[in-house]
């Protein structure tokens, strides 16, 4: 049998190759598994540094500052299901949170300790997340042949000093910045052990159109769950007006009217006594209802027979509330936060576009904020006519022109940070006295500050009876109407001089009693005492004298004794402390030109679909206020962490009324076109020029060389 | 160190004598910025460079397989490899070199783009930080896909071949960074092997930069991918040079 000769040297040639590709793919796998070790590590001992400018990926002092805070152990209780076994969509959101909880054990340095549990492996622990109230994430899962649906866990108990707890359900947050938001309050929560107790008496806005027939209130804010973890509010609006309690600190007096004069006595001695009144006033009612109408409403500050008015009594205190309703045509001051999404902030139109309803912004001026902008730069602007700026107006306007948010106040922050103050609804002006010459003029004692401003393009005029700037009808006829709104608003603004209005006053100091020098007015209980002691003098004087013989009483009467005479009834007022003329402790008053930014139906957005309006920050400054009064800074930094404002300018927006928006629209488009034009060709162009160059410079190298070589 | 340099020089010199390197930095810019202006150079949009970067992955793994595809592959099919391997430089100074000035190109013509951000800045207020981040970010970000590249092209002696395999490569790397590609693999493969899957994506670590956040992980992450595929592109030119 011929057997073919074997070929040694290609045989081993072929095992060498073997062997090398062999030993190549295991020396690749060797050299991935260890660098996929060295990435596992490098990812359990990793060092981060955040970059952006406004820190949006690190811990806010409110979070480090409560951690600082503990004198006792704060527990935290994870009740996380496996991260392998969550859906892929939540894992990120395990990370997040697993990288702020190890933070947050780092920060407390021993005082924060962290207990993991899976509550799918131990039927006891299932059992406890039910008594405490973590739920499960009920999620569904998928195969090439199955659906199911599993239990997923990612919810905290917080315990602290073994005491006070807090359990937060569910939580994915996809980000650390998310994270914070929702676990720094929780830990607040838990350290808070004494809430801090607000008074309020609120007159409700009449409703129109709905079944309300309590009026609409401030119950959203005031009845918030978040709200009343931390703060108590009690209403202190009494039938019979009695003092307020000597502990209680702070007074929200919402919308008042029909205000006695009792009641504005128990107001005058809580100021004087050192307490801070927050008052939230309104020149004007105005019934919206489903058309929004806007017709005034009959609205009176004082109750019918009051002696003394609150406006005299406001001024004896520092402060000169104008009841006038405010117009701001300054389009930076009733342009909307985001005139897209939030278009329905102030008033919008909408409309159906076949994709779905759009809103339109009508630019309606008695709806605005505060801007926080230095009004005194744009002087010239305001001293312009017909194209000229007249100098010497510009100078006093440089001069008298003030910031919209001049204050330091850590309130403020946020709003300076977003450059702009809640939205006002038709607000009024409330500022400090004045003498003549716009000189202030407040009481001896007293410092006062305005915090907010309007724009210097502000009108005020007393409180229309209609406010509606387009009218019923078809389009046609409610853009008739809005043109006639809109022309008379221009007339009014070319007749009247550029001032800007105060919106909010803050006045601290010993108050003196408006009252001082006079008699106090008497409790409705005190009254009804005098009342029935005079009828019983009166009775007295009719009944028969000593030895007169009383005309047919039966004597022999059987059953229940008669019931006395209602007179009576009259309980016996209690004793009342004097009045006190001269405040010892430092009292202060707070005053804010609107009310309707904080009422139910406008933070609810009960007007959304009609196309506004809704107050947006309504809710976001009664919460930082209700800090600020109660001067807890624990949340500040964490609340005031907002994005920085990058929106981009191509052209700026009319710095003044009555500009064409046809023209600022065409230098818009235009400016756009040339700048994304010179984006995307000059790039291009650079290198394609470089390239030239380049390939001058070498065939000029070329042709030398050739040179020197003939 | 001197040898890679000098090899470092000599390809970057390559890049900018050749009108090819020219078309493609052309056609890079251009259709990054074109895609991107549209939707970032807007009134009222937020100064931001979200959508640059965002698009910046999908057109690197359309152009960066054209220009690495060439790296060996050419330089087999022209004969130079034979010639490069009897230079008195080791293989590891070759790749690097190599591998430096595809780099070094991809970052001048990601320089070309900086006109974008200052735009950005001069219309809003641009966060810088997170911008260079990303910008840094990018270049490691596409200097793995040149890692990539070279390896495919160091693997076959066709450039088409080279840039196919790298696009489809490039192409699976990118999903398997996105979580819906990943929640998709859920029932077909177990939970840590769709972990290690994920890991390796460098989409994930790009994405992790381009916030503004630099994490030493991520670093760690960069140099070893990158390391990994220069290694094995070292260990096939080694076995081309011992095969003679």
């Amino acid at each position: 049998m011929h057997r073919p000769p074997v070929n040694l040297s290609s045989s081993s040639a072929c095992y060498r190759q073997r062997g090398g590709a062999l030993a190549m793919t295991l020396h690749c796998v060797l050299l991935a598994c260890v660098l996929g070790q060295i990435v596992f590590l490098a990812s359990r001992h990793r060092v981060r540094w955040d970059l952006t400018s406004d820190g949006l990926y690190s811990l806010t002092d409110s979070t480090r500052g409560l951690i600082g805070k503990l004198d006792k152990q704060l527990l935290i209780e994870a009740y996380f299901s496996p991260q392998e076994k969550l859906p892929v969509s939540y894992r990120d959101t395990r990370t997040v949170l697993d990288n702020f909880l190890d933070e947050l054990v780092q920060l407390g340095k021993g005082r924060v300790v962290l207990q993991r549990f899976d509550p799918n492996s131990d039927k006891v622990i299932t059992e406890r997340c039910q008594r405490i109230g973590v739920k499960p994430l009920e999620l569904r899962s998928g195969t090439s042949s199955s659906i199911s649906v599993d239990r997923h866990w990612q919810g905290l108990r917080f315990v602290y000093g073994g005491g006070k707890q807090k359990v937060l359900e569910q939580l994915a947050p996809q980000s650390s910045f998310q994270a914070e938001a929702l676990l720094t309050p929780a830990i607040k929560e838990v350290l808070t052990t004494e809430k801090h107790k607000f008074g309020y008496m609120e007159w409700q806005a009449t409703a129109v159109g709905q079944q309300q027939p309590g009026g609409i209130g401030w119950n959203a804010l005031r009845a918030h769950p978040d709200l009343l973890k931390r703060f108590e509010f009690q209403n202190y609006k009494d039938e019979d007006g009695a003092l307020l309690p000597p502990d209680l600190q702070t007074l929200f007096l919402y919308r008042p009217k029909d205000l006695t004069d009792r009641q504005k006595y128990v107001l005058d001695q809580f100021v004087v006594r050192g307490g801070t009144l927050v008052v939230f006033a309104d020149a004007a009612e105005y019934a919206i209802g489903p058309n929004r109408a806007f017709t005034k409403m009959p609205l009176a500050l004082d109750a019918a027979g009051s002696e003394k008015k609150l406006l005299d009594q406001l001024l004896s205190y520092g402060i000169d509330w104008k009841p006038k309703v405010l117009a701001d045509l300054s389009p930076d001051a009733y342009t909307p936060k985001d005139r897209f999404q939030g278009a329905q902030e102030y008033l919008s139109l909408p409309q159906n576009n076949g994709f779905g309803t759009m809103y339109q912004v009508v630019p309606y001026p008695y709806f605005f904020h505060a801007v926080a902008r230095d009004w005194s730069t744009a002087a010239d602007k305001f001293a312009e006519n017909e194209g000229k700026v007249d100098d010497a107006l510009a100078a006093q306007f440089r001069k008298n022109f003030v910031a919209g948010m001049p204050s330091d106040e850590f309130l403020f922050k946020t709003f300076k940070q977003i450059g702009r103050g809640p939205g006002f609804y038709w607000p009024t002006w409330v500022g400090l006295r004045q003498k003549a010459g716009e000189v202030l003029d407040l009481p001896e004692g007293i410092t006062g500050k305005v915090l907010l401003w309007s724009s210097p393009a502000t009108l005020a005029e007393d409180p229309p009876q209609s406010l509606d700037p387009l009218g019923q009808g078809d389009m046609q006829r409610r853009n008739e109407q809005f043109g006639k709104f809109q022309q008379k608003l221009a007339e009014r603004y070319k007749a009247e001089p550029r001032r800007q209005a105060p919106l909010m006053v803050d006045v601290r100091g010993r108050f003196s009693s408006y009252f001082a020098g006079g008699e106090r007015p008497k409790r409705v209980s005190e009254l009804k005492e005098e009342e029935a002691k005079k009828a019983a003098d009166a009775k007295a004087a009719d009944q028969p004298k000593e030895g007169e013989k009383p005309q047919d009483t039966p004597k022999d009467v059987v059953g229940p004794e008669a019931p006395k005479p209602a007179d009576a009834e009259v309980a016996k007022a209690p004793p009342e402390a004097d009045m006190l003329k001269q405040g010892d402790k430092p009292g202060r008053i707070v005053v804010m030109g609107d009310s309707d930014f904080l009422r139910d139906d406008f933070v609810q957005g009960t007007y959304v679909q009609a196309g506004g309006p809704m107050s947006r920050f309504g809710m976001m400054f009664f919460t930082q206020m209700l800090d600020w009064l109660a001067e807890d800074r624990d949340l500040v930094a964490l609340q005031s962490r907002m994005p920085v404002d990058r929106t981009l300018t191509f052209v700026e927006a009319a710095g003044t009324p009555n500009a064409d928006p046809r023209q600022a629209e065409q230098a818009l488009a235009s400016k756009t076109r040339w700048v994304r034009g010179l984006n995307i060709v000059l790039p291009a162009v650079l290198l394609a020029l470089f390239g030239f160059v380049v390939m001058a410079i070498r065939r000029a190298q070329k042709r030398s060389f050739l040179e020197s070589l003939n | 160190m001197r040898e890679s340099l000098v090899i470092f020089r000599r390809e970057l010199k390559g890049y900018f004598y050749s009108p090819i390197a020219y078309v493609f930095g052309v056609l890079m810019t251009g259709v990054l910025l074109f895609l991107s202006v549209s939707t970032s150079l807007v009134q009222g949009a937020q100064a931001s460079m979200q959508t640059f970067f965002g698009l910046l992955p999908i057109v690197c793994i359309v152009f960066l397989p054209g220009l690495t595809m060439r790296l060996w592959a050419e330089e087999r099919k022209m004969g130079t490899l034979e010639l490069l391997m009897t230079f008195p430089v080791r293989i590891s100074h070759l790749v690097l070199g190599k591998f430096g000035a595809s780099v070094a190109f991809l970052a001048f013509v990601l320089l070309m783009t900086l006109g974008l951000p200052l735009t950005l800045g001069v219309y809003g207020r641009i966060d810088w930080s997170p911008v260079l981040a990303s910008y840094a970010a990018s270049l490691m970000f596409a200097g793995s896909f040149v890692a990539v590249g070279m390896f495919w092209s160091s693997m076959t002696r066709d450039q088409i071949v080279a840039m196919l395999l790298s696009l489809v490569s490039l192409f699976l790397l990118y999903l398997l960074g996105y979580p819906i590609i990943i929640e998709l693999l859920t029932g077909w493969m177990p939970a840590w092997m769709i972990d290690v899957l994920n890991g390796i994506s460098p989409y994930k670590y790009f994405e992790s930069i381009g916030r503004g956040v630099l994490d030493t992980r991520d670093f760690v992450y960069f140099a070893c991918f990158c390391g990994f595929f220069l290694y094995a592109n070292a260990l096939v030119l080694q076995s081309r040079r011992e095969k003679g």
